[in-house]
């Protein structure tokens, strides 16, 4: 029982080791208020890309005629599968370059997952439902996560110095240049990052509201 | 030319219907199937759709209750980005066979490669105006019986042509603003106007299919002998008469689904001296703008305004032999709570007349209350119950001796079916 204890212990203290600390981030609009689902990642300061190489398989789903989530973030060469969990069949595409791709006409889960090589905002569409509207933003990082609903993020780093922190959200239309946060000159282990938005953001996609109908059938 | 285009179409649908057979082909059509059973009580003049004046569908000798609406709305992908759809509406009524097609196209989304969206359809269809007319079938999802602006394009307006779309991806703008054109060439629709022109704004929601014929009133300028003798009894909206193609162009802004604006110009550009099978041409032009807006909670406003003219014949005086200019424009507050929708419609209807030709008086004005109910029961069923009221003034209508000054009022408790997959 006791070396099991120990074991625990000394296990849980790599576990720190290996995840180092807590970079603590925080977005907030331009009235102050949290502002959630944005894609929050680190990037190391000498531009290469240690994290492991991507195993597991992400999912953007198709409910409702809408993808499911909004916005998924990856790191590069994450396979990523499209299931279509409607009755009707999708279509799914991108054009951004260079990942594009095409999945023609499906439902359920029809095709190999897709896997994005390449880093950047990947903007997808239906070609059957016009306004279906999603985005999987690829990244050279296995450090990322999302904003929760009190529009905080927890990145644990392992030695957050040599890394900067970046945010991307189709919502946000401040310039890339303020949503980019270095992190060399923190001294202390643990750090906060406030990322305070000047311009007033996009209204969610696809807002539902009022009573009628928006797309023609 | 009609024939050939409609070819075009019952081609791909038939080739469709092999396609059937394909295994992939459950993930390929779509099909939707709607039946209402109605109880309809009115006060009116006896309709229109009987031959005379009566702005309703029904009158007080068809009373009762019928089936009011029934329509196929099938749709299937040929190929990927290529699209046959089809609705067949059928009536119980005598203009024309118990069943046809009101719209036969074959649409092509090519997959875009940019950030602008191309899409171009080819066949029967209605033009992009209506903001009502948004169900499978072009039906209604607020009101039962249509605005007088879209009872309109039911009856008299339908493009047999190629229509082209371009829009822009939504990313453009953060994903919250949409913009499109829309441009169109068609053939057809000449005659259109005649009714509007001889029988003036309704409200209903019939839809006239190819080959239905749509009873005129009896004007004492249609009796033999008289000025305009060789028109037959009915019109026949979409034939072409005098070889010449007509356009329209729209564009439309959405932002979110908050506002939308839509807006557009029509010219059928008929010869209004042209005239074959007892059918004029009239040169029918008119300006349409829309707007639909989320208000808070789940309210939502539709308004829809249209303006225009209708002409026919030679210039006389100044004028042509029928000249008239027509104007409607509708206020609709929407609100869905739960399983239930009530809908609250105003519309204001008019014509005005240039020409002076006796026996022809067709100037008229009034106004149409809706009031809907909806309560969705199921997926597939639903109950409706509406009350509606039309005022009109029409001069003309003293050629019959009866009040120039008639409010009708329809009462219609309805049962809807709908079946989708």
């Amino acid at each position: 029982m006791a070396t099991r204890i120990i074991g625990l212990l000394l296990s849980l203290s790599i576990a720190t080791l290996a995840f180092g600390h807590d970079v603590d981030v925080v977005v907030v609009d331009k009235g102050g208020h949290p502002v959630a689902d944005v894609a929050v990642y680190a990037l190391r300061l000498n531009g290469k890309n240690e994290s492991p190489a991507p195993t597991a398989v992400a999912t953007m789903d198709q409910v409702d005629r809408q993808f499911v989530p909004h916005l998924l973030i990856v790191q590069t060469g994450t396979p990523v599968e499209f299931p279509n969990s409607d009755t009707v069949a999708h279509h799914v595409y991108s054009f951004s370059h260079p990942n594009k791709f095409m999945l023609p006409m499906y439902k359920g889960k029809q095709y190999p997952p897709v896997i994005f090589q390449h880093s950047g905002v990947v903007s997808l569409g239906c070609n059957i439902h016009d306004h279906m509207l999603g985005y999987i933003l690829v990244v050279d990082s296995a450090d990322f996560t999302m904003t929760d609903e009190n529009g905080h993020a927890i990145l644990s780093l392992n030695n957050p110095a040599e890394y900067a922190v970046k945010i991307w959200s189709p919502r946000i239309r401040d310039k890339e240049k303020f949503l980019t946060r270095s992190l060399a000159s923190t001294t202390r282990q643990d750090a906060e990052v406030v990322f305070s938005l000047a311009k007033r953001l996009n209204p969610t996609h696809d807002q539902q509201a009022g009573g009628a109908s928006w797309s023609d059938y | 030319m009609v024939r050939l285009l409609i070819l075009s179409v019952a081609m791909p649908l038939a080739f469709a219907a092999r396609m059937a057979a394909a295994t992939d082909a459950p993930n390929r059509y779509q099909l939707n199937a709607g039946v209402d059973l109605s109880y309809v009580a009115t006060s009116g003049y006896d309709s229109w759709t009987q031959g005379f004046v009566g702005k309703l569908l029904y009158d007080g000798n068809t009373d009762g209750v019928k089936i009011s609406q029934a329509f196929i709305d099938a749709s299937f992908q040929l190929t990927d980005t290529l699209k046959a759809h089809a609705v067949i509406d059928a009536y119980d009524d005598d203009l024309g066979a118990i069943a046809g097609f009101t719209q036969a196209y074959v649409e092509w989304r090519p997959v875009p490669r940019s950030k602008n969206r191309y899409r171009l359809k080819v066949g029967a269809f209605y033009p992009h105006l209506s903001l009502e007319n948004v169900s499978p079938g072009w039906d209604s999802p607020y009101t039962i019986n249509y605005s007088a602006i879209n009872t309109w394009v039911a009856e008299e307006l339908r493009t047999v042509g190629a229509e082209l779309s371009v829009s822009r991806r939504p990313e453009m703008f953060g994903g919250t603003q949409t913009f499109s054109l829309q441009g169109a060439v068609f053939v057809g629709n000449d005659p259109t106007g005649s009714l509007l022109a001889w029988k003036g704004w309704s409200a209903h929601n019939r839809q006239t299919r190819f080959g239905d014929k749509l009873p005129l009133p009896p004007l004492p300028v249609l009796e033999p002998g008289e000025l305009l003798d060789e028109q037959n009894p009915y019109v026949q909206p979409f034939r072409e008469i005098d070889g010449r193609a007509g356009y329209y162009v729209g564009g439309e802004w959405q932002l979110n689904q908050q506002l939308l604006i839509r807006a557009m110009h029509y010219d059928n550009r008929a010869d209004p001296t042209a005239f074959e099978d007892g059918q004029y041409a009239w040169n029918t032009k008119f300006n349409h703008v829309a707007a639909q807006i989320a208000l808070p909670g789940e309210w939502s406003l539709l308004f829809q305004w249209m303006t225009g003219s209708t002409v026919m014949g030679q210039v006389v005086d100044g004028a042509h032999i029928v000249d008239t200019e027509f104007d409607s424009k509708y206020l609709m507050l929407t609100r869905t709570f739960d399983r239930h929708r009530v809908s609250l419609r105003n519309d204001k209807f008019e014509m005005t007349q240039n020409d002076d030709t006796e026996d022809d008086n067709n100037p008229e004005n009034g106004y149409v209350w809706t009031l809907a109910y909806f309560y969705d029961w199921s997926d597939k069923l639903s109950f409706g119950a509406e009350s509606m009221v039309i005022k009109t003034h029409r001069c003309g209508w003293e050629y019959y001796d009866i009040d120039e000054t008639r409010r009708e009022k329809q009462l219609q408790l309805s049962v809807r079916l709908r079946f989708g997959r």
